[in-house]
């Protein structure tokens, strides 16, 4: 075989599926078309438009260079793919105060202003599509302290909470700095940790990341087309 | 080809060749010392909690990295270049420009890796490294691989060997790839999760249209050089090569199945994986039917005792690429457990780093002349690696399949999950610790063997009478 029909030959059968299997999907899912919405089913008009809050661009970053997704995901499955929505809590409510329940599985805009969906590697920690969500309902159901709170406590000592106590997550301790503390200590010093005359405080990055992770909640309302594990019964008939 | 023209070419490209195996074994070394620290982590998280720069999330890709870019590649960069000269009959002429291009290329996995341990990995598996370092590599690959592809085209006619195809395609695919998926994910603007895609995409590239390719190349060379036969069947070795070939682009995607990527993409992915255990079964089939053909009884030898256990990995990452892909029973459980971890590893270490082996076994002593120093030591290299690697594979695999179980058990607490993967994460460490044994003892021969120091020590050792050496076999 010459060195020419050769590298035509890989050209073809590598260039296949380079072409539709990699380029093709990826200029596709560049421009997303908007999602029309349907007044029946979601009680509005005009195009659905996904709204996120927090310092998503930088904590996401943050999550990245600390590789928690080595050990945790962010992607709810649909029912034919896994039991992901079955797990209590993890495809968002099932009890909201509010909602009733809003499970759902993940969509396409639910990673708005990330560079990188850090879909994860393993589940060796829980999924965390929802987690701010679930911190918000735990910190609502104590009474006391604030998400953000529970947050960096979990991050400078995971095992902390009783709940978590065999958890192998690893501690962040090093995002976070020993000030002095001069008068009032500082707002967003942890209420452990620290001395008589020191409080331990969340550094930038700390800041960013539990921006970030209490921004993963799926507790906008998607609209009926995109949304249709649970809602058999609300999808548009087909025509 | 004459003996004096076969010495010249490996005088051409003896420091060159040694220098990539040389400081692949010692990245080896270094990755596994960061796969221990991130073991004990997962059983013991309180180990080393105090220190940012090996905290779990920073060591463990770490290790991947050092493994894959610090060892696999300047390994299979020296073995391929050797076995292509000689398979061509040309000398290296250009040892100089691969000696500046692989210090180059072991200053970007450096610079990358203390990157990762500094915080500024970029969070995509497998390509974790700093922006900076892929264009760095991929200058420096190819300053190493293009002088093949010249003595590909002047061979003279009729030097035709199937390992040549596997090498050449290999040494095409990784640019290919490297360049689409570092550019689609840092260059140009795109979807977030398809830019994940592409990340799954670019990993399963790297293990299927390199790693893969340059094991089975050195295979089938190695599989007639040291029997001395030809390759039974050659339309069996094309049908394989082009299947690898047609079958791998499309595999990687079914990491993201269920995700809003396009549905064909990860089914088709799945689809893919699975049908790659027919070029894995082809070629391990005609290499071993080349090995049994031999009538005379096969003298042991280390590079032979390597090939046929990289043989065995190679079915057993068939079965696994069939078992773990069924997109109706098992692709769901064990998409995100311990498994992928497993299957990477059998991949990386037990296919591609088997057949490295027993290439290096086979090269070192053509390169330098000399016989190995110390046969005990290729036996611990040998038994603690198999030992190592099926413990790591099997002990990942089989947690694989028990952790998915238990993650998609929802009724359970997730406290059930943890509780069940801690035995396999003491197992992991386990293994690892002996892998690094028995690589500290590959890394010390090759030094020695390229130093020259064994001929002092084989010389001191002959001096005082207590010399129990037996003649190397190879």
């Amino acid at each position: 075989m010459s060195l020419r029909n050769f590298i035509l030959g890989l050209a073809a059968s590598f260039g296949a599926a380079w072409l539709f299997g990699v380029v093709v999907p990826f200029v596709k899912m560049r421009n997303l078309a908007p999602i029309a919405l349907n007044k029946e089913l979601d009680g509005a008009e005009g195009f659905f438009y996904p709204k996120r809050g927090g310092r998503v661009s930088n904590g996401s970053r943050v999550y990245g260079e600390n590789g928690c997704y080595v050990c945790h995901t962010q992607l709810v499955r649909p029912t034919y793919a896994g039991q992901d929505l079955h797990r209590p809590d993890m495809g968002g409510l099932q009890n909201d105060p509010e909602r009733g329940d809003t499970r759902r599985e993940t969509n396409a805009y639910d990673f708005e202003g990330e560079k990188f969906a850090h879909i994860g590697a393993a589940r060796i920690g829980p999924d965390l599509s929802n987690v701010g969500r679930r911190y918000e309902a735990a910190v609502t159901l104590k009474g006391e302290g604030t998400v953000e709170g529970e947050f960096y406590a979990h991050l400078y000592d995971p095992r902390r909470n009783p709940v978590a106590g065999n958890a192998v997550c690893p501690s962040h301790k090093f995002l976070f700095d020993e000030v002095e503390v001069k008068g009032q200590r500082p707002k967003d010093a942890l209420p452990f940790g620290g001395s008589e005359t020191t409080a331990l405080v969340p550094g930038p990055d700390a800041k960013a990341l539990v921006s970030y992770l209490m921004s993963l909640k799926k507790d906008q309302p998607a609209p009926a087309s995109l949304n249709f594990p649970f809602a058999d019964d609300k999808k548009p008939a087909a025509k | 080809m004459d003996a004096a023209t076969r010495a010249g070419i490996d005088r051409s490209l003896r420091h060159p060749v040694m220098y990539l195996l040389t400081s692949g074994a010692a990245w080896l070394v270094v990755s596994v010392l960061l796969a221990i620290t991130a073991s004990i982590k997962t059983h013991c998280p309180t180990f080393l909690e105090d220190c940012g720069f090996v905290s779990f999330g920073r060591v463990f890709p770490a290790h991947i990295n050092t493994l894959v870019y610090g060892w696999g590649f300047p390994t299979a960069l020296g073995v391929m270049i050797w076995l292509m000269a000689r398979t061509t009959g040309q000398k290296c002429r250009a040892g100089g420009t691969i000696l500046t291009a692989t210090l180059m290329w072991n200053v970007g996995v450096a610079l990358g890796t203390l990157g990762i341990l500094c915080g500024f990995g970029t969070g995509m598996p497998w390509m974790e490294f700093p922006r900076f370092a892929w264009p760095v590599l991929l200058i420096a690959y190819v300053a190493i691989v293009v002088w093949s592809f010249i003595q590909f085209r002047v061979r003279e006619p009729g030097r035709d060997y199937v390992a040549q195809w596997y090498f050449l395609a290999a040494m095409v695919w990784f640019p290919w790839i490297s360049v689409t998926a570092n550019t689609l994910v840092h260059c140009v603007p795109g979807h977030p999760v398809m830019a994940a895609g592409i990340n799954a995409w670019f990993k399963s590239g790297v293990i299927f249209l390199f790693f893969v390719p340059v094991a089975l190349g050195a295979a089938y060379y190695l599989g007639s050089k040291l029997t001395g036969r030809a390759i039974p069947s050659l339309t069996l070795a094309r049908l394989g090569f082009w299947s690898l070939a047609v079958v791998a682009p499309w595999a990687g995607m079914q990491k993201l199945a269920g995700a809003p990527i396009p549905v064909f993409l990860p089914y088709v992915g799945a689809a893919a994986t699975l049908l790659l255990s027919v070029p894995l079964v082809i070629a391990v089939v005609n290499v071993l039917r080349t090995i049994f053909s031999s009538e005379e009884k096969l003298p042991s030898c280390p590079a032979l005792k390597f090939t046929l256990s990289g043989l065995v990995a190679a079915l057993l990452l068939a079965a696994v690429a069939v078992l773990f892909n069924l997109p109706g029973s098992s692709l769901w459980k064990v998409q995100f457990s311990l498994a992928g971890y497993g299957f990477d590893i059998l991949a990386v270490y037990g296919v591609f780093g088997f057949l490295m082996f027993a290439s290096a076994y086979f090269i070192v002593p053509r390169l330098t002349n000399r016989e190995w120093l110390c046969p005990r030591m290729v036996r611990i290299h040998y038994f603690f690696s198999v030992y190592g690697i099926g413990a790591i594979a099997v002990g990942a695999l089989i947690g694989g399949y028990v952790h998915g179980s238990a993650a998609e058990a929802w009724m359970q607490p997730w406290e059930y999950v943890v509780n069940e993967l801690r035995p396999f994460a003491a197992v992991s460490t386990f293994a690892w610790s002996v892998i690094l044994f028995a690589n500290v003892f590959f890394l010390i021969h090759l030094v020695l063997m390229w130093s020259g120091l064994d001929k002092v020590i084989a010389a001191r050792k002959t001096d005082g009478e207590t010399t129990d050496a037996e003649p190397a076999a190879h």
